[in-house]
């Protein structure tokens, strides 16, 4: 059934939570919950464990919801970077590097999103915009920018899984997210229902 | 002429795989370079977008269930948790000791009052902090929650209701309007705190159907002005506030306390 908040924009449903409105966290969750799941299971290859990261983000979002302010960044975009952060640690077991999560909190510094995440069509247009554009991507391109993202290795370690330089690592990290650049342009130009 | 990170640098710190030395200058270099500092933003949001070009999967009805009666569970018990009061100072031994244990325990007390006069005093920032972050909220809902009312108040077909007290309640007030084209509800007033273990609930009452839960008051004294969408097209035929077990009921389970009939 869909919630009747579901028109609701994030910030106003984030202030509904901070006075404790289950609803609200219910209507994000729905708004969310399949972009985050799916690369959550892209990462972690185990619905078991996806399902958990997903559950503990939404979990983490209720209890800090408080300390959440729009206009340091995007409620989707820090969804999918702690996302991917949890479950990178999950896979590998490691500190977590690049973003600080700083506590429980929406802490986050440049996690602005370039696009209009809130509405559902530009998420599904940018999806099959982005697949399509990773797909024309030349292989080791694309397995370096995989092995990155998905997998959560540095650039040596990548350069020691494929027996590349690392130079050429970088180069191909560089050039497949050059590539991805003008998807991403064209999606922040580009944005249905951005008001 | 300014050197400047590498151009693959930016992108590979932002997938987290930069490592060793070019990590560090990389993040040397950004905290005095405005544009560099520029190109890392960018690169993080592109690479932040990575995420959707995974295949679509569902998570199951399951994990939303799960979350739900966690985030429940919770909320009962952060709201049953007693309050805990500083330990009370200790007072256990005689000033009749030999000198060296006089000064231990001088300094021994002199350390506990100073811990709980820190401890009272990070109580009490704690809390001061937690009501200013509340009332911050409030005053942002009340924003949002007056635009919207005029909003509502000046289309058509929007109805009135002022839900009256029924017998057994003293005090609260509610007052409603409600646009069922637009499916926006905007409500008003005051509510005493409920007794303990129960909220207040206030319900939209269709002509057909099953009462829907506008909103569950749960943390004592409500007063404020709020809104809230409902499915479009849903006609009214009342407004009530029931007294429910804390946390609320999917459907009214207790003694009505304010009923109002929209016209």
């Amino acid at each position: 059934m869909t919630s009747p908040m579901h028109l609701a924009s994030d910030s106003a449903l984030v202030e509904w939570m901070m006075a404790g409105d289950e609803n609200a966290l219910a209507a994000l969750y729905d708004r969310y919950s399949g972009m985050l799941f799916a690369m959550l299971v892209r990462i972690l290859k185990d619905t078991g464990a996806a399902e958990e990261v997903l559950q503990d983000l939404f979990l983490q979002l209720w209890r800090s919801a408080s300390r959440y302010d729009s206009a340091r960044g995007s409620l989707p975009g820090w969804l999918l970077v702690i996302g991917r952060n949890r479950a990178i640690s999950r896979l590998r077991t490691r500190v977590r590097y690049e973003v600080q999560e700083d506590g429980e909190t929406f802490s986050i510094e440049n996690v602005a999103s370039p696009g209009n995440m809130e509405d559902e069509a530009w998420r599904a247009q940018m999806m099959n915009r982005l697949r399509d554009a990773m797909a024309a991507l030349p292989g080791e391109q694309r397995e370096a920018v995989e092995l990155a993202y998905f997998e959560g290795m540095t650039q040596t370690e990548i350069a020691a899984r494929t027996n590349t330089p690392l130079g050429t690592v970088k180069s191909r990290v560089r050039a497949a997210m050059q590539a991805l650049k003008q998807v991403f342009d064209d999606g922040t130009t580009r944005q249905p229902g951005r008001s | 002429m300014e050197r400047h990170v590498n151009p693959e640098d930016p992108d590979l710190y932002a997938l987290g795989a930069l490592d060793g030395q070019d990590k560090q200058d990389l993040e040397a270099h950004v905290r005095s370079c405005a544009a560099c500092a520029q190109e890392l933003a960018a690169a993080r949001q592109r690479v932040m977008l990575l995420g959707l070009a995974a295949s679509p999967v569902r998570p199951s009805p399951a994990v939303k269930a799960r979350l739900m009666e966690k985030v429940r569970a919770e909320e009962g018990s952060r709201s049953a948790r007693p309050v805990v009061e500083p330990p009370a100072r200790r007072r256990r031994f005689s000033l009749l000791v030999p000198l060296l244990g006089a000064c231990a325990i001088f300094f021994a007390m002199l350390a506990g009052w100073l811990w709980q006069r820190d401890l009272r005093d990070a109580n009490r920032i704690a809390f001061l902090q937690s009501r200013l972050a509340q009332t911050e909220a409030q005053s942002r809902e009340i924003a949002h929650a007056a635009e919207e009312t005029d909003h509502l108040l000046g289309m058509p077909g929007t109805m009135r209701a002022a839900l009256n007290r029924m017998p057994g309640m003293t005090a609260g007030r509610v007052g409603v309007l409600y646009n069922a084209k637009m499916g926006m509800v905007a409500f008003a007033g005051w509510l005493p705190a409920a007794p303990p273990d129960k909220s207040y609930q206030l319900w939209l009452v269709p002509m057909k159907g099953a009462p829907m839960s506008l909103r569950v008051f749960s943390a004592g004294e409500w007063n404020g002005t709020m809104m809230t969408h409902v499915p479009p097209g849903m006609e009214a035929k009342a407004f009530a506030v029931t007294m429910e077990p804390a946390g609320g009921m999917p459907q009214p389970t207790g003694p009505k306390v304010l009923v109002g009939v929209p016209s």
